[in-house]
């Protein structure tokens, strides 16, 4: 680390004679470990370490960026020179900030943990042995375990700028994942599940491969249904996935270039009642808690939607300069090579009281809908439209009957939030880190038979 | 780019620990992109990314380790830590001596890393004010460009040392049409295995104005209507039903694992005899194309399906080794970080003998998708689905009004059964493809064709 901080020293020193008003340096390194296991066997093993920083600073009151993964001080010139360029090109009028740091509290979030890190290579080779035996031996049907995967993963951040601003994460998790596909009458049906952990206790690779198992041969023998409209529960980990396609309407960027349908409604009802939509980067164990952004500013937690009301949208620094608001610390960039945009953190829908089984004596006859798939493609991010390979079940009178696959489920997520008739106490976050209850709406499009 | 004598060094270290066979993949990628947000340049930015991947293959497993701290001590150090568990040594390591020169015929007129950054700005402008005059309608549009020089250095220890230059930019055009309670968007984005001549090569006007139209067409669309129905798919980026369909269960990442419901089925009928499908990685300068794959073979022009009959997979070392196949050419990785495996270059269904008027006027009813969004398949089941950007009703043989939110869904061995037209205006179309070793550029790619029945999602 005394490396990082001379090269930071000399490069903010450099920015400041070659011109820049004001400049920062992002550094971030990581090592990531991954055991693969097939057929009984470690067909995989990877182990990387990479880094690189990141600079970007004021010239001229533009933003110049670069990055390079080599610290060698050889790079500073370059990456000065490509920053000042980049800086140089920029028509925006829009104001950007350095962080002056001024003010910052930050909170204390629990990012890491020391038994993460004694975790060995025999230890994951373990887990994930355990976690494809679990899961061919949990149901007969299973046929193919394609994927039993362990990850063990450290960070660091560290983030220092010209007004002095000096500031440092260091997080670790583990990661085990299954992947199975399971046969019936010729026909097969794949489905996976993971699970996030923060301390080396909690790793319990039989409960992943039963919730694999349990999710794959459900939907053995599914059928499609009639073409139609119907009652249906969102699934969470569906419904999580389908909010993650259109967080971006939330964030201030959007919507002041005009990319984001909920523009100028802060204070209207843009959802049911029952409705309720969390940021909470200080969550216990979440995907993307953090104490501060990629900017230096320190992170909140934050209501979105209060009862069905917009109550706000997440900023960095410029977006909030520009609707004169407080940054709201979600001023993140997805490592060193990408640009300061907008993200969120642990966003979910707030969970509500109803188990599964009153949801489905609430719908009486409908569907419930327990995966959408292609949500890179069929939902629109901006108008909120989305129409979606889908699939899970069919309920009549309460119960649930049959599985089904091979329709599509369509609406407009923001005209969704709207019909939300019951919220589920059984709120999950998904992979990307947005997490939601099950919720049972009224009125979506089904394409089937 | 990288010391030899340090390759041969590596390699014949992890065969002395007992590797099987050992491959360096070292990079060099310097990448630039230019945005601009309704016609001001908004971020500029760029980089440069420098590793090496170091694979080892030992008794059917895969070790892979990549750092991007090249120092000679590091290298050695993590290469004897990734050999420490293969055991007893199995074989010779072979010396590597000098790379094969770089005999790439994907030759660029225009590097990137010279070209000038105000001219590239001036001729997105092209794109963006063509989009905002053709209607008031227009409310927003963002128009950028991507590009990347990437240097790679491949060895193995069976003695194959390569090295190639790959330079590729891409445009996008993306214009977004408003009402009072409406967003729809028009999408483009052409790109080259080539420089910064691209920008001279596109009509940018013109890509302008045709993601605008199709924005503004689709803003006044009704509903896709949903059901059953045959389905006309168009020419270019309408091979991504392909692509998704049949493509990924083609690759022998899938297959050998019998994790494709192709596999095992060499020499049967899998599709419509009219289908012949090629994965072409040799076409000069394209978006997908190849000099040499990432583990140093090089790229080719293989048919998967000639007339119906399926007639080969896309093969990777490693999973040609389980399936007792030879590579084809088809190895790919996003970057250093990423286990090569076997994925597609450019990939189309070839020509047939109708022509689009024809198959149009064949057609009493049915769904004419015009431009097609992404989309995405479960090889295990076949299952997939993917957006349409725009639509028409086609009735009585005539294209009527447009339509949208539609989405197409079904399984891939079905719907290649069902094509009953092929036409004969074969195009290719970019776009970026995302699997296991990451996300590469690609081509899809198909003349106009239709298929008898597809599930339409609509609303």
């Amino acid at each position: 680390m005394a490396d990082i901080e001379k090269f930071k020293a000399k490069l903010l020193s450099k920015a400041a004679e070659k011109g820049f008003e004001n400049a920062e340096f992002y550094y971030q390194s990581s090592r990531t470990r991954r055991v693969n296991v097939f057929g009984g066997k470690v067909e995989k093993y990877q182990d990387s370490s990479v880094g690189g920083f990141s600079f970007r600073g004021l010239y001229d009151g533009k933003m110049g960026y670069y990055y390079s993964e080599s610290l060698d001080e050889s790079v500073i010139e370059t990456v000065l020179e490509n920053a000042k360029i980049n800086a140089l090109l920029i028509e925006s009028e829009d104001k950007e900030f350095i962080f002056d740091g001024k003010n910052a509290e930050y909170s204390e979030v629990q990012t890491y943990d020391p038994s993460i890190d004694t975790v060995t290579a025999e230890e994951m080779t373990e887990y994930a042995i355990k976690l494809e035996k679990a899961a061919y031996a949990a149901d007969e049907r299973v046929k193919n375990v394609l994927a039993s995967t362990m990850t063990v993963g450290e960070s660091y951040i560290s983030i220092g700028n010209s007004y002095g601003l000096d500031i440092s994460e260091k997080a670790n998790y583990a990661f085990g994942f299954a992947d199975c596909v399971a046969e019936e009458n010729g026909t097969a049906k794949e489905n996976g599940e993971f699970a996030f952990y923060t301390k080396k206790s909690e790793f319990d690779p039989e409960s992943v491969a039963k919730a694999a198992v349990e999710k794959t041969v459900a939907m053995l023998g599914a059928q499609s249904v009639e073409t139609g409209n119907y009652k249906a529960i969102i699934r969470n980990e569906a419904l999580a996935d389908l909010t993650d396609c259109f967080i971006g309407c939330f964030y201030g960027e959007n919507v002041q270039k005009g990319f984001s349908l909920l523009k100028g409604k802060t204070g209207e009802k843009i959802a049911a009642e029952n409705i309720t939509l969390i940021d909470d980067p200080l969550m216990k164990n979440g995907l993307a808690t953090a104490g501060f952004d990629s900017e230096g500013v320190p992170t909140r937690k934050k209501v979105l939607i209060k009862n069905g009301v917009l109550e706000m949208f997440l900023h960095n620094l410029k977006s909030a300069a520009a609707a004169g608001e407080e940054p709201t610390g979600n001023g993140f960039k997805q490592s060193y090579k990408g640009t300061v945009g907008i993200s969120a953190t642990n966003l979910y829908i707030q969970a509500g009281d109803k188990t599964m089984t009153e949801l489905c004596a609430m719908m009486n006859d409908g569907l419930i809908i327990t995966e959408l798939s292609g949500l890179h493609a069929g939902a629109n991010s901006i108008s909120g439209d989305f129409s979606l390979l889908a699939s899970g079940f069919l309920v009549k009178g309460g119960k649930v009957l049959s599985p089904v696959e091979q329709i599509t489920a369509a609406g407009n997520f923001f005209e969704l939030l709207c019909k939300a008739k019951a919220v589920g106490n059984d709120l999950k976050f998904n992979s990307g880190g947005v997490g939601a209850p099950s919720v049972l709406f009224d009125g979506i499009s089904i394409a089937g038979k | 780019m990288f010391d030899t004598e340090l390759a041969n060094d590596i390699l014949t270290l992890a065969c002395d620990k007992g590797a099987d066979f050992a491959e360096i993949f070292a990079e060099n990628n310097q990448k630039s992109s230019i945005s601009l947000i309704n016609g001001r340049v908004e971020k500029v930015s760029g980089g440069i990314d420098s590793g090496l991947g170091l694979r080892l293959f030992k008794d059917g497993r895969v070790i892979y380790i990549y750092t991007n701290d090249m120092s000679r001590d590091n290298l050695l150090k993590m290469t004897a830590e990734a050999a420490s568990g293969c055991g007893e040594k199995s074989g010779e390591a072979v010396r590597v001596i000098n790379a094969d020169k770089c005999d790439t015929p994907h030759t660029v007129k225009n590097s990137p890393l010279t070209a000038d950054k105000k001219y590239m700005i001036q001729r997105l402008r092209l794109a963006d004010e063509a989009a905002r005059r053709y209607s008031p309608l227009v409310t927003q549009t963002s128009v950028g460009c991507l590009d990347s020089v990437q240097n790679v250095f491949i060895a193995n220890s069976e003695g194959l040392c390569r090295t190639d230059e790959r330079i590729r930019t891409r445009i996008s055009v993306n214009a977004v049409a408003s009402s009072e309670t409406e967003k729809q968007t028009g999408y483009f984005g052409p790109g080259g295995l080539k420089g910064a001549e691209l920008f001279d090569e596109i009509d940018l006007e013109a890509v302008g104005t045709e993601a605008a139209r199709s924005a503004v067409t689709m803003l006044k669309a009704d509903n896709c209507p949903s059901g059953v129905m045959p389905v006309i798919l168009d020419n270019g980026f309408g091979g991504v039903i392909f692509h998704e369909a049949c493509g990924h269960g083609l690759e022998a990442s899938a297959v050998s694992k019998n994790a494709s419901v192709f596999a095992g089925k060499l020499g049967q009928r899998i599709a419509s005899p009219l289908i012949t499908a090629i994965d072409d990685g040799t076409i000069k300068n394209q978006w997908g194309s190849i000099y040499i794959d990432d583990e140093g073979e090089y790229g080719r022009k293989n048919v998967l399906i000639e007339n119906g009959i399926l007639k080969g997979y896309m093969v990777d070392r490693y999973n040609g080794a389980r399936m007792g196949m030879a590579e084809t050419g088809s190895s790919r990785r996003q970057s250093y970080r990423f286990v090569p495996t076997s994925r597609m270059t450019n990939t189309y269904i070839d020509a047939g003998k109708s022509s689009p008027e024809e198959i149009i006027a064949a057609t009493e009813y049915g769904l004419y998708a015009k431009y097609m969004g992404g989309g995405s398949v479960n090889p295990a089941t076949g299952e997939f689905n993917f957006a349409v950007n725009e639509a028409y009703i086609v009735r009585n043989g005539k294209i009527c009004e447009p339509v949208r939110g539609a989405t197409l869904i079904g399984k891939g061995a079905e719907v290649l059964m069902d094509i009953d037209m092929v036409g004969t205006n074969l195009r290719l179309a970019e776009g970026m493809c995302g699997a296991s070793s990451g996300s590469i550029p690609v081509c899809v790619g198909q003349p106009m064709l239709r298929v008898s029945k597809i599930t339409v999602g609509g609303r």
